[in-house]
């Protein structure tokens, strides 16, 4: 009651104030024109030892953003049953070099006020960092140094090795990472690239002469591009790459990504893996997917932003905001050179597990026909996209990130001038077709991580699909 | 440096028509510190601070709420929290939705945030939606309770029950921190629980709670608008006055009295969690933004842990391998802070050994103090640090709504990053000295039924599925 008579109160002290400066608050402020597209611009050229070389100048502050990228990852480089190598090769870099060790390292860079980051993952690797535009120069001498001279000291790997299997541990104790571990191997099977997981097994088999013949194999110019975003130009910037990087010689070339055929995915199936006592079931819904190339790129970004790509998007609004069963839910596609998955999921409680699995089959399979997509769902999705462009050009960072994604994908140097026109031409046609071709409701593997003896029965009466135990490494489980 | 003073001023000491000043030029500032920004109070009280920045077609807006967890009562934690998901429910002339539609659905984005001290509201748009963006926030800031009503609460109860699900119940170690608040601060202190709250308290939040709540916090005098990046600030300033000028002025706060707090002693603590290997905590209480000791925490904090060569990483992870991980942070709150230790073994290894061997390296630092070479590698990442924050409107309008909320004065993080460069050796071994004590809380988180693994178990109380309010082993 009080209630009542406080709000119609506010009313009135709102309708009094607006009425004096004009102002109807009730209409909606109109836009201003769009800002017209910034797209930074780049100078390509190359090392004499067969290495990309892009700069891109942005002169605002005092910074630059240097990496050094490779075509290829732990999917065509690492050995089988020694998953886990390039990873490990990425983080011995920092190790040791022919004269200086690791603490050397470490205290050169903490005094340079900066720090190398080096990671292999599965299609692409890169070493790299940000400096001031003062200290570029001594920050890229000792990438170099890490990059050509470094020495694998085997009590460095033995450590690293030790922090791993702690890791590995530890992710056992985590619906999340149970679910990302198991979800890839029952999409893929265990025995194609997508599938394969860093294991105990695989962790305690590798050696130092692995991590010594990763390097030389993958570390190499022929793959390779160079980036220098920020403070600098070419003409500047080349001497001092070519300078630090004299010693590199020319070797390898880019891998061809030939990834082995998935089989047809089975009957839509419940996996579930037992996590007693969680508190919240996770979700990992889904199948494989088209690669990035896929000229059904943009219908898919289209797609799946109503889908599960936004926050008012319609699992999010539904799951989330209608019926309260988790804290965020969402869906995307992996997009790589290979059959990235299409995943939806998210945590949810565990007492409704089984009422948030009919709300999800029942958005997949709006999506794919039964609720037709709105105009305004399409107007908002394309609008999202579209606009959020410029932002992605903020940072010496992200632009390094825009310039790397495009010669990595294989993408047109006019792609962000075209993306707008791109976006703006798909049809809800074409967005229905996408759906019904990338998700489908029949084929799907649902991963569910949670406590059984809540959720199982539930789950089995909701009758969606049959339900498959599986363990948290993501093999069947026998029953007796 | 002089700014205008905008804390919450009563009603009668309100400048009328407001104060327009400039930042005056800093004339100490390195060039580094290039963070323009103009500022000035409209006369119901609210704080304007304006940076323009036409690097990229951006513009964040950042609404900061002096009110946070500290300002709920035992029984209601977690409420200022719940409050800030109510805030995303639509306003009296904001459908429910619209606030998404013209922030992430035009290419931008938006969230919020709690904390003990402040709540905190942002979105980042394409520059042609500022005007929009300001409309969203001024018609929360006036007209929220218009649209409110008991349905949307217990939706967003229940969201935000499922974050505290997510976030702490289900996430290993996921309880430690509220174990530590509540062992390291007596039961009514405002910082003694975590800002998420309980679930019992959760459930007991009434719609009435929810209105009073906004009528004193969420009321311009309290609250200040950061607006950053590509704006004309003649239009931007004529927006502000249109749509929050006549937001009225709230009633007087009480903030509430927070004591300093110090342990007597040491309080041992052990937990039984769903992990799969043990890890230990210890927090000091320590220091709040308010005291200039911070400053030389986050430098001891970087000489003790974090890079390879940091004193404690380097004897455990390294040298010894006797630890996995080792982080050490300085927690700086408004009023309080805390220095927090965390190590996770390796197989094999002791929780009581790891710290042992920590204090044995603390002892040490307390004694010798640390090294000219060990304080500038921990100072020497400050200049990119803060040169890369300009990078992002986002970035640059939070740290102007803190200096301004925290400290009154927008152009707070000159200090900050003087402060931080001038501390010495000296005042580094001080603050060990000075807050690394005995009095502090040692928590031991180990897998279920493993209550040996803990750091000197035999002296350690067992922390049960306890009442949040009332922690067993607090005492």
């Amino acid at each position: 009651m009080t209630g009542r008579i406080v709000l119609v109160i506010a009313l009135g002290l709102s309708l009094t104030a607006s009425a004096q400066q004009g102002l109807d608050r009730k209409k909606v402020p109109p836009a201003g024109p769009m800002p017209v597209l910034r797209v930074p611009a780049w100078t390509k050229s190359a090392l004499a030892n067969g290495a990309d070389l892009i700069v891109s100048e942005k002169h605002d502050l005092p910074l630059v953003s240097l990496s050094i990228t490779f075509l290829g990852g732990d999917n065509q480089f690492e050995p089988a049953g020694r998953q886990g190598v390039a990873s490990l090769t990425a983080a011995l870099l920092s190790e040791g070099t022919k004269t200086r060790n690791g603490d050397a390292l470490s205290n050169a860079l903490q005094l340079l006020g900066t720090t190398v980051t080096s990671n292999v993952g599965g299609e692409t690797g890169s070493v790299g960092f940000v400096s001031t535009t003062a200290k570029f120069g001594a920050t890229l001498d000792i990438l170099s140094d890490m990059l050509l001279n470094s020495t694998f000291p085997a009590a460095g790997l033995e450590r690293l090795r030790g922090q791993r299997l702690v890791a590995l541990t530890q992710a056992r104790a985590q619906p999340g990472s149970i679910a990302n571990r198991v979800f890839p191997r029952i999409v893929f099977g265990s025995n194609h690239p997508y599938g394969r997981i860093v294991t105990e097994e695989s962790l305690k088999a590798i050696t130092r002469d692995d991590i010594v013949a990763f390097h030389k194999a993958y570390y190499q110019p022929g793959r390779a591009l160079i980036t220098v975003v920020g403070d600098t130009t070419l003409a500047a910037a080349k001497p001092v790459v070519e300078k630090a990087l004299a010693g590199w010689t020319r070797g390898g070339e880019r891998p061809a990504f030939n990834y082995p055929s998935v089989a047809e995915p089975r009957s839509t199936t419940i996996f579930l893996v037992d996590k007693p006592g969680a508190a919240q079931s996770t979700f990992a819904i889904g199948r494989p997917g088209p690669p990035r190339s896929t000229p059904d790129y943009y219908a898919l970004q289209v797609m799946n932003t109503i889908l599960g790509g936004m926050f008012q998007s319609r699992l999010n609004a539904n799951i989330r905001e209608e019926k309260g069963y988790s804290y965020g839910v969402n869906s995307g596609f992996g997009y790589g050179k290979g059959p990235g998955a299409f995943r939806a999921g998210g945590d949810i409680v565990t007492a409704k597990s089984d009422a948030a699995l009919i709300e999800f089959m029942k958005e997949l399979r709006g999506i794919v026909g039964s609720r037709p997509v709105t105009d305004e769902e399409l107007t908002t999705a394309k609008d999202a996209l579209v606009q959020r462009l410029p932002g992605t050009f903020a940072s010496v960072n992200s632009i390094n990130v825009a310039i790397t994604t495009l010669w990595t994908q294989n993408l047109p140097d006019d792609y962000y001038q075209q993306y707008a026109k791109r976006i703006a031409a798909i049809t809800k046609d074409d967005v229905l077709r996408v759906a019904k071709q990338y998700v489908t409701v029949d084929n799907l593997a649902i991963v569910i991580v949670g406590d059984r003896s809540v959720i199982e029965g539930p789950l089995k009466a909701a009758g969606i699909a049959p339900i498959v135990l599986y363990d948290i490494e993501g093999n069947p489980v026998v029953t007796q | 440096m002089t700014l205008t003073a905008f804390v919450v001023a009563p009603a009668a000491q309100a400048p009328v028509g407001g104060q327009r000043q400039a930042a005056p030029p800093a004339a100490t500032t390195s060039d580094t510190l290039r963070l323009p920004f103009d500022t000035y109070t409209l006369p119901n009280g609210l704080t304007v601070i304006l940076s323009q920045d036409k690097t990229t077609p951006t513009v964040s807006v950042n609404v900061w709420y002096k009110v946070g967890s500290k300002n709920e009562t035992p029984g209601r934690t977690g409420f200022a929290h719940l409050f800030e998901h109510v805030m995303f429910t639509g306003s009296g002339n904001v459908p429910y939705g619209l606030h998404d539609k013209l922030t992430e659905g035009v290419g931008g984005s938006n969230n919020g945030t709690t904390s003990n001290d402040r709540t905190t509201y942002f979105e980042t748009v394409p520059s042609n939606y500022l005007e929009s963006a300001l409309w969203l926030e001024a018609d929360r800031m006036g007209y929220l309770l218009d649209a409110l009503d008991l349905a949307k609460l217990n939706a967003q109860r229940d969201i935000v029950k499922n974050e505290r699900r997510q976030s702490v119940d289900n996430q290993p170690y996921g309880r430690a921190r509220e174990i530590l608040a509540h062992a390291t601060y007596p039961p009514t202190h405002p910082y003694s629980w975590d800002v998420i709250g309980s679930m019992s308290d959760l459930s007991a939040a009434s719609e009435e709670d929810v209105k009073n709540f906004f009528r004193l916090y969420y009321a311009p005098n309290n609250a200040f608008l950061a607006i950053v990046g590509d704006f004309e600030p003649a239009q931007v300033r004529a927006w502000v006055t249109r749509y929050f000028g006549d937001v009225p002025r709230g009633k007087p706060i009480t903030r509430p009295k927070v004591d300093p707090v110090t342990l007597q002693s040491e309080k041992r603590l052990v937990y039984e969690d769903r992990v799969q290997v043990p890890r230990l905590y210890v927090q000091w209480p320590t220091v709040g933004e308010k005291s200039d000791d911070r400053f030389a925490l986050d430098v001891l904090a970087s000489i003790l842990a974090g890079p390879r060569t940091a004193r404690i990483t380097k004897a455990l992870v390294y040298d010894e391998q006797s630890a996995a991980t080792v982080n050490i942070f300085q927690s700086t709150n408004e009023d309080v802070g805390d220095f927090v230790l965390m190590m996770t073994p390796r197989p094999g290894h002791a929780l009581t050994n790891l710290e042992a061997a920590a204090d044995a390296i603390i002892e040490r630092l307390k004694s010798d103090g640390p090294t000219a070479e060990e304080i500038q590698k921990a100072t020497a990442g400050e200049e990119l640090g803060f040169v890369r924050s300009l990078e992002s409107n986002l970035g640059k309008a939070m740290r102007l709504s803190d200096g301004a909320g925290f400290h009154g004065d927008a152009g707070y993080f000159r200090t900050e990053y003087k402060k931080t460069l001038s501390v010495t050796a000296e005042d580094v071994k001080r603050v060990a000295n000075k807050y690394l004590t005995r009095g502090r809380v040692v928590l031991s988180v180990v897998p279920a039924g493993k209550l040996d693994q803990a750091s000197k178990p035999e002296q350690s109380t067992r922390v049960t599925e306890y009442d949040e309010k009332k922690p067993e082993g607090g005492k």
